[in-house]
C-alpha cells in the first residue's frame, strides 16, 4: 500500500510561511496533481513528501508509516525533477543504473532491469549516449526510466514537462497517463499548468498561498470551482467575472450591477439578499445574439474550430464569449448577448468562497 | 543617421560604400595596435631566450646583437652540472658551473605537494561553503581578505616562528626539535596557507555550477553524502580541479619573497636561485641567468596557455553566468 | 527479501529497511556533521598555525627591544619604543609614499591599456584566439624573471639604448645611458616592468567583462540608431562597472605589495630612490637585523592595509550585489 497522508503539515522558511497547515490524503494508485501559481507551496509540499525538505511541524505518512525522520532514499519513492537532473557525466545506461548501484544490486540483475526499463520507455537505442546527446523528449524518457527502474511505490514529479516545447509536452501527457495505467503506482505531480492538470489527473489539488483551495476530480473543479481563485485558474479563456450585488426586489434573487441585471434562479438561499458578490460566467455560457443586452465587439481571436469574441457592454471590463468559427462579426460591430443561467458561478466578493 | 526610407537609391549606395571603407580602415588600425602590443610583450621574452644562446662576449656587447652570432648551448650545459665540487673551480667567474637540478627538484616537489594539499582541502571546504553555508554568509569574503595581506608582513614573524618557536615548542612537547625553517615541508606549509583562498574561490565557481537537483536526485535514489560527492559532484568538477591545480602550481612556482625568507642554504627554489645570480655576480653571468630564466618560464607558459580558457571564467568572479 | 526482489522485482515498500534505520540514521548524521566541519576545521587550523600565530608573535615582538645578533633570551619589553621609531623614521614614510606612487602610476596605466586592448580584441574576429593567448603570456611569467628580463633591457649596452642611439647621438650624448643609476628612471623601470606584466591581468578581467555583455542590449541600441561612441558611453561602460571595480581592487592590492621587480631590477637603488615599502621592510629586517623594529613596522603596515582591504572588499561585494540585482531585474 502506498497511500500518503499529510496531517497539519507546515513549512516555514525563516519568517516566511510557505505551507500553512496542509491536510491531504493521496490514495493508493491514484494520479494526483498539485497545481497553483508559482510560490503557492506546491513544490515545497512535494519536497516534504520526498524528504528533501523537513516539515516545520505536522506529520507525513507513506503507507501508514510516519516518515518525517526518514532520509529521501529510505522512503521508497522515485522522483522526476523539473530540470530532469540527469547526470551529465554518465551515460544513459549509468544514469538508469545509478539507483541500483547505490543499492548494490548484483550486476546480472542490474543489467536486466536497466534494459527492461529502457525498453519500456523506448530508449534502448540510447543507452550508450550521454544526456547532452539526447533530445528533450529523449531526456524526458531517460529521466522516467531512471525512476521506474527502482520500482518505487510512489512517483513524485516536479513540473517534469516544463522544459519541453508545446507539441512534445502534449504528447508526453498522454504517455505519462499511459505509464500510470500500466504501473498502477501512486503519482504525485506538481505543475502550474492547469491544462496539464485537467488532462492527466484523477484528482487535482489546487493550492494558493500555502493553503489548499480545493481537492476534486478535473470536471468537478471545472464545473464547480470552490472559490473565485480556482474558477479563474482553470479554463481558457479565463472566466468572466462581474462585480455586483444580490438584489431581491421582485421576490426572486437577481444579480445587479451598474449596467446589468440578471435573475439568478432559485439556486441561492434568500438570506443572501443585499450581499456583494462576484458573478462568474465561462465564455461558453455567454451567448451572443440571444439576449437583449447590447455590446460592441473589440477583438476577434479565431481558434480554428471556434472563435473568441471580446466585447464591451458598459461594465468594468470587457466580456469574452465563444462563438462559431464562421461568425461574421468584425471589430466595431454591435451585438446583443445573454447568459446561460446553468453556467452561473456565484462567489462572495470579500472571501471569494462559492455561494451557489 | 537619416532613415534609408528618405534616401534616393544612389544616395544609399554612396553611404554604403563609405561605411565599407570606414569599416576596413578600422580593422586595419585595430590589428596594427594589437600587433604593436604583441611586439612589446614578446620582445623581453625573445631577448632572454636569445641571450641564453649567446656566447659570453655577446651578452653585453655594444652595439647589442639582435641575434646570437654563433648560437651555443654552453649556458645550459654550465647550469646543468650534477657535481659542482668535482668539476672544480673555474678559472673565470663566468665559467663557474652550477647545479640547477637541486633547485629544479625542490621547486617541482614543493609546488606539486602544496598545490595538491591545498586543492584537496580547498575543494572540500568550497563544497561545504556552497552547500551548507559553513562559516556564515561572509566567510568567502573573509577568506579573500587573508589573500590580500601582504606576505612581507607575515614573513618576519614566520621566520622567527619557524626558526625558533617551533623547534622550542616541539622539544618541550615531543622531545625532539622539529625544524621547519629551510625545509621543503616548511615552505610547502606556507604555500598551502597562502594559496587556499584562491583554491576556495575558484572551486566555489565550479561547484556552484553543479545544480543542486543532481544531488537531490542522487539522494532520492538512496545515495549517501560521500557516494554523491564521489560519483556525482567530483566527476563534474574534475576539469575545474585540474585548472585550479595548475593555477596554484604556477602561483607557487613564481613565489619569491617567502621562499627567500624561509630558506637558506639547503632548500633553493628556482626564483631564489635566479636572484642569487643577480646579487652575487653583479650581473656578470647574463648567459646562464638567461638559461635559468628560460627554464623557469617555458613550463609555466605552456601550462598557462593550457588553462587560459578556464582562467577567463575563473577571473570573472561571478560576473559571467551562462 | 533480496531473493524476492530478483524474481519479481516488487515495489520497494516504504520503510522496509527500517530495522537498521535507527543505526543508519545515526551514522548518517555523524557523517553529515563530519562532512560539514572537517574541511572547515582543517583549513582554520592551517590558517591559525601559519598565519594567526605568527601574527600574534609579531605583536609580541614589536614590543620588545631585540636585535637578531643577540640571543632572543636577552630581549626585553620596551613598550611602544619600536612604534615610535618606525613612525619617526623618514625612510618608512618615503617608502610608503613611493609605494602609493608606484601603485597609482602602474595601476592607472594597466587599467587604461588593459581596457583598450580588451576592447580591441573583443571586436576582432580574425586571430582573436591567438591574440588572447599571446596577450595573457606576461602574467604567467615568474616575476623574478620579469625583473631579470628588464635588467637586460635597461643595461647600458642593452637594446633600449640601441633603439635610442640615433637620437642620443644626434644630441651628442653617449648613447650608453645607465638608466638604473638615475633615481627617476629607476622608479619608472620598476613601474614599467609592473605594467608589462600585469596589463595582461586587467586585460583578462576586462575581456571577460566584454564577452559577458548582453548582445541584445548593444543590438537594440544600434537599431535605435545610436552611434558607436554613444553605445560605448551609454551602454557598454555602465555595464562594465563591476569588471572595472574588480580590476581596480585586485590590481591595487597586489601593486601595493610590489617587491620582486624592485629586488631584481634596482635593489631599491640608487640610494633608496626606488624602495617600495615591502623592500624597505625586508631590508630593515634581513640586512640591518632590526627584528623588533620590523615587527612594529609590519603591524603599522597591516593596520593601513586592513583599512584598504576592508574598503576593497566592500567595493567588491557592493558591485557583485549590484550585478545580482540587475540580473534579478
Amino acid at each position: 500500500m502506498a497511500q500518503i497522508d499529510l496531517k497539519d503539515v507546515v513549512k516555514r522558511f525563516g519568517p516566511h510561511l510557505a505551507v500553512k497547515g496542509v491536510n491531504l490524503q493521496v490514495r493508493d494508485g491514484e494520479f494526483l496533481i498539485m497545481v497553483g501559481p508559482s510560490g503557492c507551496g506546491k513544490t515545497t509540499t512535494l519536497n516534504m513528501i520526498s524528504g528533501l525538505e523537513r516539515p516545520t511541524s505536522g506529520e507525513i505518512a507513506i503507507g501508514g508509516r510516519v516518515v518525517n525522520e526518514l532520509e529521501p532514499g529510505e522512503r521508497g519513492l522515485g522522483m522526476v525533477f523539473q530540470d530532469l537532473a540527469l547526470f551529465p557525466h554518465l551515460t544513459v545506461y549509468e544514469n538508469i543504473a545509478f539507483g541500483l548501484r547505490v543499492k548494490k544490486v548484483p550486476q546480472a540483475e542490474l543489467d536486466q532491469r536497466v534494459r527492461a526499463a529502457a525498453e519500456a520507455m523506448h530508449i534502448a537505442s540510447l543507452l550508450a549516449k550521454r544526456p547532452a546527446q539526447c533530445s528533450g523528449g529523449e531526456s524526458q524518457r531517460v529521466a522516467l526510466a531512471r525512476t521506474i527502474v527502482t520500482n518505487p511505490s510512489v512517483f513524485l514529479m516536479d513540473e517534469p514537462l516544463s522544459s519541453l516545447d508545446a507539441k512534445l509536452r502534449v504528447d508526453m501527457r498522454t504517455e505519462l497517463k499511459r505509464l500510470h495505467e500500466r504501473l498502477k503506482s501512486t503519482f504525485v505531480y506538481v505543475t502550474h499548468d492547469q491544462a496539464e492538470a485537467m488532462t492527466m489527473a484523477d484528482r487535482i489539488v489546487v493550492m494558493s498561498k500555502g493553503v489548499i483551495e480545493q481537492v476534486g476530480g478535473p470536471l468537478d473543479i471545472y464545473r464547480k470551482p470552490a472559490s473565485q481563485f480556482v474558477a479563474g485558474f482553470f479554463g481558457t479563456p479565463t472566466m468572466n467575472f462581474l462585480a455586483g450585488e444580490i438584489d431581491a426586489r421582485d421576490g426572486t434573487l437577481a444579480f445587479a450591477s451598474r449596467s446589468l441585471r440578471e435573475p439568478l434562479g432559485d439556486a441561492l438561499p434568500p438570506s443572501l439578499a443585499g450581499r456583494s458578490i462576484v458573478l462568474g460566467v465561462r465564455s461558453e455560457h455567454v451567448e451572443v445574439g440571444r439576449g437583449e443586452t447590447p455590446g460592441r465587439v473589440q477583438l476577434i481571436e479565431p481558434l480554428g474550430n471556434e472563435s473568441l469574441v471580446f466585447f464591451e457592454f458598459g461594465g468594468d471590463a470587457p466580456l469574452v464569449a465563444k462563438v462559431d468559427a464562421e461568425t461574421r462579426l468584425r471589430p466595431g460591430d454591435n451585438l446583443t448577448f445573454g447568459f446561460n443561467p446553468a453556467g452561473y458561478h456565484v462567489f462572495d466578493a470579500a472571501s471569494g468562497a462559492r455561494l451557489n | 543617421m537619416s532613415a534609408v526610407a528618405g534616401m534616393g537609391r544612389a544616395e544609399a549606395e554612396r553611404a554604403g560604400a563609405r561605411n565599407v571603407r570606414r569599416r576596413r580602415w578600422r580593422v586595419v588600425l585595430r590589428h596594427a595596435a594589437l600587433l604593436a602590443w604583441v611586439a612589446v610583450i614578446m620582445f623581453p621574452i625573445y631577448w632572454m631566450i636569445a641571450t641564453s644562446f649567446k656566447e659570453k662576449h655577446e651578452w653585453v656587447a655594444w652595439p647589442p646583437h639582435w641575434l646570437p652570432h654563433d648560437p651555443t648551448i654552453k649556458n645550459y650545459s654550465q647550469i646543468f652540472v650534477f657535481d659542482v665540487q668535482r668539476s672544480g673551480v673555474a678559472r673565470e667567474a663566468t665559467e663557474q658551473p652550477f647545479n640547477v637540478w637541486g633547485p629544479l627538484a625542490d621547486s617541482l616537489l614543493i609546488c606539486t605537494l602544496s598545490a595538491l594539499v591545498a586543492l584537496l582541502l580547498g575543494t572540500f571546504l568550497a563544497y561545504s561553503i556552497s552547500r551548507f553555508n559553513v562559516g556564515g554568509r561572509h566567510f568567502r569574503h573573509a577568506i579573500l581578505m587573508i589573500r590580500m595581506v601582504p606576505p612581507i608582513v607575515i614573513a618576519i614573524p614566520l621566520l622567527m616562528y619557524y626558526a625558533i618557536m617551533i623547534p622550542l615548542a616541539t622539544e618541550a612537547v615531543l622531545g625532539t626539535r622539529i625544524l621547519l625553517f629551510d625545509t621543503r615541508v616548511g615552505v610547502s606549509a606556507i604555500y598551502i596557507a597562502t594559496t587556499l583562498p584562491f583554491v576556495i574561490w575558484m572551486m566555489l565557481t565550479f561547484i556552484e555550477e553543479v545544480p543542486y537537483t543532481l544531488e537531490h536526485a542522487a539522494r532520492m535514489m538512496g545515495a549517501g553524502r560521500m557516494y554523491t560527492l564521489r560519483r556525482v559532484v567530483l566527476p563534474l568538477v574534475a576539469s575545474g580541479m585540474v585548472v585550479t591545480f595548475l593555477f596554484v602550481f604556477i602561483l607557487n612556482w613564481a613565489e619569491f619573497l617567502l621562499a627567500l625568507t624561509l630558506t637558506h642554504p639547503d632548500v633553493v627554489t628556482l626564483p631564489v636561485l635566479l636572484n642569487k645570480f643577480q646579487s652575487a655576480s653583479e650581473g656578470r653571468l647574463f648567459g646562464p641567468q638567461a638559461a635559468i630564466g628560460t627554464l623557469i618560464t617555458i613550463p609555466v607558459v605552456i601550462l598557462g596557455v593550457l588553462i587560459q580558457k578556464h582562467l577567463i571564467k575563473g577571473f570573472s568572479f561571478g560576473t559571467i553566468r551562462k | 527479501m533480496s531473493e524476492a526482489q530478483v524474481s519479481q522485482a516488487p515495489r520497494t515498500a516504504p520503510g522496509a529497511r527500517s530495522g537498521s534505520f535507527g543505526r543508519g540514521l545515526g551514522a548518517w548524521l555523524a557523517q553529515e556533521r563530519v562532512f560539514r566541519l572537517i574541511p572547515f576545521v582543517a583549513v582554520e587550523v592551517i590558517f591559525v598555525l601559519v598565519i594567526i600565530i605568527p601574527f600574534l608573535l609579531t605583536i609580541y615582538i614589536s614590543f620588545l627591544k631585540w636585535r637578531a645578533n643577540r640571543p632572543f633570551e636577552q630581549a626585553y619589553l620596551s613598550g611602544f619604543g619600536n612604534y615610535q621609531a618606525v613612525l619617526t623614521d623618514p625612510g618608512f614614510w618615503s617608502a610608503l609614499g613611493r609605494t602609493f606612487y608606484f601603485a597609482g602610476a602602474a595601476v592607472t596605466l594597466e587599467l587604461a591599456l588593459g581596457f583598450v586592448l580588451a576592447m580591441l580584441v573583443a571586436r576582432t574576429v580574425r586571430g582573436k584566439a591567438a591574440y588572447i593567448t599571446i596577450l595573457l603570456v606576461p602574467m604567467m611569467i615568474v616575476p623574478v624573471v620579469v625583473g631579470y628580463n628588464f635588467t637586460m633591457l635597461y643595461i647600458d649596452s642593452g637594446p633600449i639604448n640601441q633603439l635610442l642611439a640615433p637620437f642620443t647621438q644626434a644630441m651628442g650624448l653617449d648613447p650608453r645611458i645607465r638608466w638604473l643609476s638615475d633615481p627617476v628612471a629607476a622608479q619608472w623601470a620598476v613601474i614599467l616592468a609592473d605594467v608589462w606584466q600585469w596589463t595582461s591581468l586587467t586585460f583578462l578581467i576586462f575581456l571577460s567583462g566584454f564577452s559577458a555583455l548582453p548582445r541584445q542590449l548593444v543590438n537594440a541600441a544600434r537599431v535605435m540608431g545610436a552611434s558607436a561612441w554613444q553605445i560605448f558611453w551609454r551602454v557598454e561602460l555602465p555595464l562594465l562597472r563591476p569588471a572595472i571595480v574588480i580590476a581596480v581592487v585586485i590590481r591595487a592590492m597586489e601593486a601595493l605589495k610590489i617587491f620582486d621587480p624592485v629586488v631584481l631590477l634596482t635593489a631599491g637603488g640608487p640610494g633608496t630612490s626606488s624602495q617600495s615599502i615591502a623592500f624597505y621592510l625586508w631590508e630593515q629586517v634581513w640586512v640591518f637585523n632590526k627584528f623588533s623594529f620590523g615587527a612594529a613596522a609590519s603591524i603599522i603596515l597591516l593596520v593601513i592595509f586592513a583599512v584598504l582591504i576592508f574598503f576593497g572588499i566592500w567595493l567588491l561585494v557592493r558591485s557583485s550585489a549590484a550585478v545580482g540585482r540587475e540580473r534579478a531585474a
